[in-house]
């Protein structure tokens, strides 16, 4: 069921936590909410579920204005973070409470619990209390309380954020898996733009109470409509570099460098003051011609598969990866090289693409 | 400890007004914000609030307004009585017990506060030792804490008689004090009689938040002291107590505020009596209220009272707070 | 071995901390010749009961009988009017929390001792004191509340918020989460608080011997305080009457010390 939000705006007190929100999400799509903490996903999210009270605005799911009611009547689901399973009742009651608020009858909420149960790999648990079960356990128990109830709506704060590393990462597919079976429609808050980038068709980048930018996961990586965006998407973070615009509008120097320009996509008035990004992923060792500057090797570390190499470049940090290994030592200079294709450029002043400006892509998922 | 999901009944005041859940119902009605919206927290607060304002509040604010008035056995029973203005406060003030009661009602805060945080401490650093039994032990001091307090001062009044109580035998066979002493009927003792019932009643207060606060203090500070070198008069002194610092503040107001409400002791063991030799402020204002009638100078004692009560009160507050921040 | 050594002398400790309950039974066990005896006896020589003649003597059934009509009442009406207070004081945060709970404290200092004489003339002004047993109830009432609401306050506060959200996504509203999740998981404290006010009310002595003039209506701290007159000597049946007054208050207690003990140290401290 789709879920459309239109000027939404959350006030606790004096500080205003959503400023202005509008999304809207198909039914059937899978959102992430990213952004750093503070920004305002859980507010955004709990919003949604009715446990916050939206202060302006209103909301709607499956297009039904559902701004002024209480959870009871939206039919969402919801999992969070801590999990939140009633300690003083076993997982099959934990699963099947939500039904039996619903009053259907024994046998139905069951067999339900039995199908929801099979499906995550629960039969064995059910007779069991929560704090018998492990993290990974619980973690599935909620997912199940969820879907037992087959909702309009599945709702996830940081589901995944109590898991270690492996079983997060195993956790991912099976969510997504998940999803796809169910045709539902979820939004996922996290703060992991990983999880984001690879679970979601549709990411929205929160920043202080706002939606900084929304897209397609591919789209927000090669297209950051801001210096914010571009850092927090991608990993290791874009590197971002002051830089001034050359006589001629089609370069540009790094501050403080002496070495080659690097040449421009696009043309831009003169002198003006802008900030460089290239993603260490883009950059390239290069003994030749092109786009290229030199820096000297700050420090360096591999993964085996990857080597992430710390560079000086007029005195200024910045990040490489290569998928193969490097034999230089520390003290080494070098020059590096990259597609001007893959230059993204901000204004210095409002951090503003100037990329995107010139060919904006389509604003997915603005119904 | 667990309760099972069958006994519970859950969903009977929700279920009768959740029809299916896509059924459109629109905006909060009045009983609905009693339901879900802050309207439940008010309604749920209000119930205490207005009991405590109508039976705690109202009474504080007409004390203080019978202590303006001239109240006795006829004015009693009315609505509206002469304003006497401070007349009260100045009769009461200048009677020649008043001195006496204030200075009875000091010693006895005052001794019973700081033998209960002393014996207090001590049991709690003895029973916060690692031995078997130690908990249940320490949980059964409590046992003297829930008893009425007037079967306490009555235990205490005949462990302390003269003639043939156990106190005095027992100094006897020690060789502390060969005769006996008149604990209740001896002005020069009977304050102190009563301070010593008062001391045992409060020992396990102090000793459970006592231990609480021990508890609470990390062992690796302990053990860190230990490899510096530190002994244990050492380390009581220099970790102990400073990070006790805050539950003792807290303790002694609570203890304070405690020995105020003392009554029952009195009322079992001397009355206040030999002639006031044991009267303290919260009794003597008792008596003057129901014993000679006199209302006014009940209510003009129980204001000057309750005024110091809130005093300690706040500064309890104000040492939890900074508890809480620090 | 020096743990039990320890625990030797922790038994000694605690043995001579209660030596007033053993000495209460002991006389209630001596006749009346063993009591004038000095030095005392610590154990009773001729151990004799006598129960029945205090009991049925001294009225204590319809003294008893009052007391627990008190207690009760205290307590019913506490748990009803406080256990919300409670939940919301646990729950919410801001200024008007932080004054309101400043208030409660207020309410809980006061001594019953300051607070009868106004209580006394407003009931009588009311019409009240015609009931004694409820103007002691209300009375009370109001001393064991704030005392209920803040040990309470405590163990709500320990109850995940996150458990009744998910109690309303899953379809309760805010006042069925309260009484289905809020209120089983918070039962120990309620509990705690509950048998505390209704000991504490059970004991109660101030309201009910300043309100209560009808001697068919006294509550057992009463009839014991008249046994306790100034020239009293019949010890055997003051300690007697004690012991068959405590005796339930102790065995309550020692069936839940350990829950008193962990609901009042979690409700001192936050
Ligand atoms: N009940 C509240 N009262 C006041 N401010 C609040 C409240 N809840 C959240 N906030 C504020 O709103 C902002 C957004 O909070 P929110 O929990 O939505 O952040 P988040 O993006 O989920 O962060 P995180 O990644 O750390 O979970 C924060 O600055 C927070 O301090
Ligand atoms: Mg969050």
């Amino acid at each position: 069921m789709q879920i459309t939000l239109d000027g939404l705006q959350k006030h606790y007190g004096t500080y205003h936590a959503l400023k202005s929100i509008d999304l809207a999400v198909p039914a059937g799509q899978f959102v992430a909410l990213v952004g750093p903490s503070g920004c305002g996903k859980s507010t955004l999210l709990r919003t949604i579920a009715g446990l916050e009270a939206i202060s302006a605005g209103t909301l709607r799911i499956a297009g039904e204005d559902v701004t002024r009611r209480p959870p009871r009547q939206r039919d969402v689901a919801m999992v969070f973070q801590s999990y939140a399973l009633y300690p003083h009742m076993t997982v099959a009651e934990n699963m099947g409470y939500a039904l039996k608020l619903r009053r259907l009858n024994r046998t139905d909420i069951a067999r339900r619990t039995q199908v929801a149960a099979a499906t995550l790999g629960l039969e064995a648990l059910l007779g069991r209390y929560p704090r018998e079960l492990s993290g990974g356990q619980r973690q599935r128990v909620a997912m199940g309380r969820a879907i037992v109830r087959d909702p309009k709506v599945f709702l996830f704060d940081e589901p995944l954020s109590n898991l270690d590393a492996a079983l997060r990462v195993h956790m991912r597919g099976e969510l997504r898996d998940l999803h796809d079976r169910l045709a539902a429609t979820s939004v996922y808050v996290t703060h992991d733009q990983i999880e984001a980038m690879t679970m979601a068709d549709h990411v929205v980048v929160m920043r202080a109470g706002r939606i900084e930018q929304q897209g397609r996961p591919l789209d927000l990586y090669d297209r950051p409509a801001s210096r914010f965006v571009a850092g927090f998407i991608g990993s290791p973070a874009m590197n971002i570099l002051p830089g001034t615009v050359d006589p001629s509008g089609r370069a540009a120097r790094l501050d403080g460098a002496e070495g080659p320009l690097l040449s421009l996509p696009m043309l831009l008035e003169p002198g003006r003051p802008v900030l460089l990004g290239l993603r260490p992923e883009h950059l390239r060792l290069s003994q030749e011609g092109g786009a290229r500057f030199d820096g000297v090797v700050d420090h360096i570390e591999s993964t085996g598969s990857t080597t992430f190499v710390k560079l000086k470049v007029a005195s200024q940090a910045m990040v490489m990866t290569l998928a193969r290994r490097l034999d230089v030592t520390l003290g080494d200079p070098m020059q590096i090289g990259f597609d001007p294709a893959d230059l993204h450029i901000f204004d210095r002043e409002s951090e503003a693409s100037l990329v995107t400006q010139r060919d904006a892509p389509p604003r997915a998922g603005r119904a | 400890m667990k309760i099972s999901g069958q006994t519970s009944r859950p969903g009977r005041i929700a279920v009768s007004a959740l029809p299916d859940p896509t059924a459109s119902t629109m905006r909060l009605s009045v009983f609905d914000t009693f339901r879900d919206g802050r309207g439940l927290d008010a309604l749920l607060v209000l119930l205490t609030l207005v009991y405590l304002i109508v039976f705690g509040l109202a009474p504080i604010l007409y004390t203080v307004l019978m202590s303006l008035q001239q109240v006795d056995m006829f004015t009693l029973g009315d609505f509206s009585r002469p304003f006497v203005g401070f007349a009260n406060y100045v009769d009461v003030l200048t009677r020649p017990e008043a001195g006496m009661v204030a200075r009875h009602t000091l010693v006895f805060v005052a001794l019973s506060v700081a033998c209960q945080l002393v014996l207090g401490f001590a049991l709690a650093l003895f029973f916060q030792q690692d031995f078997p039994g130690a908990g249940i032990m320490r949980g059964l001091f409590l046992a003297a804490w829930i008893m009425p307090g007037l079967v306490v001062g009555g235990i205490w009044r005949w462990m302390l008689a003269g003639d043939n109580g156990v106190v005095n035998s027992l100094l006897a066979v020690t060789h502390l004090h060969p005769t006996k002493i008149f604990w209740m009927s001896d002005p020069a003792t009977s304050l102190y009689a009563v301070t010593i019932a008062n001391i045992w009643l409060g020992i396990p207060f102090n000793m459970l938040l006592l231990s609480v606060g021990l508890a609470a203090i990390p062992k690796d500070l302990y053990e860190a002291a230990q490899l510096d070198g530190a002994g244990p008069v050492e380390r009581f002194r220099s970790i102990t107590l400073p990070m006790m610092r805050a539950t003792l503040g807290a303790l002694v107001s609570l203890s304070v505020i405690f020995t105020l409400q003392q009554f029952d002791l009195f009322a079992g063991m001397t009355q206040g009596g030999p002639s006031n030799s044991s009267n303290v402020a919260q009794f003597w204002s008792w008596q003057l209220s129901f014993q000679t009638y006199d209302i006014a100078g009940g209510s003009t004692i129980a204001v000057l009272m309750i005024a110091v009560v809130i005093g300690v009160a706040t500064l309890y507050v104000r040492s939890t707070r900074h508890e809480q921040i620090g | 071995m020096k743990r039990y050594l320890l625990t030797a002398i922790g038994i000694g400790i605690t043995g001579a901390y209660l030596f007033p309950l053993y000495w209460m039974y002991a006389t209630a066990l001596k006749d009346d010749a063993e009591i004038v005896q000095y030095p005392p006896t610590l154990v009773p020589q001729r151990p004799f009961w006598n129960v029945g003649e205090v009991f049925f003597g001294r009225h204590m059934p319809s003294y008893l009988w009052n007391s627990l009509v008190v207690a009760v009442g205290v307590t019913a009406l506490v748990i009803v009017l406080g256990t919300g207070c409670a939940y919301v004081l646990g729950r919410a945060r801001g200024r008007w929390v932080d004054a309101l709970l400043f208030f409660v404290l207020m309410m809980q200092v006061l001594p019953s001792s300051l607070v009868v004489t106004p209580l006394f003339v407003g009931f009588n002004l009311a019409g009240l004191l015609g009931t004694p047993r409820l103007a002691v109830i209300l009375a009370q009432t109001a001393k064991a509340l704030p005392f209920y609401v803040v040990i309470c306050r405590a163990s709500f506060a320990g109850v995940p918020r996150d458990l009744e959200e998910a109690a309303l996504v899953d379809g309760h509203s805010r006042l069925a989460a309260f009484f289905h999740i809020a209120v089983p998981l918070a039962r120990n404290g309620i509990l705690v608080a509950a048998v505390l006010v209704f000991l504490q009310s059970f004991g109660e002595y101030v309201f009910a011997r300043s309100m209560i003039s009808d001697d068919g209506l006294q509550t057992a701290t009463v009839g014991l305080s008249a046994f306790l007159g100034p020239n009293t000597s019949d010890w055997h049946g003051i300690m007697t009457y004690s012991a068959i007054y405590v005796t339930p208050i102790l065995i309550i207690f020692v069936l839940l010390q350990r829950r008193i003990v962990a609901g009042l140290t979690a409700g001192a401290i936050k």
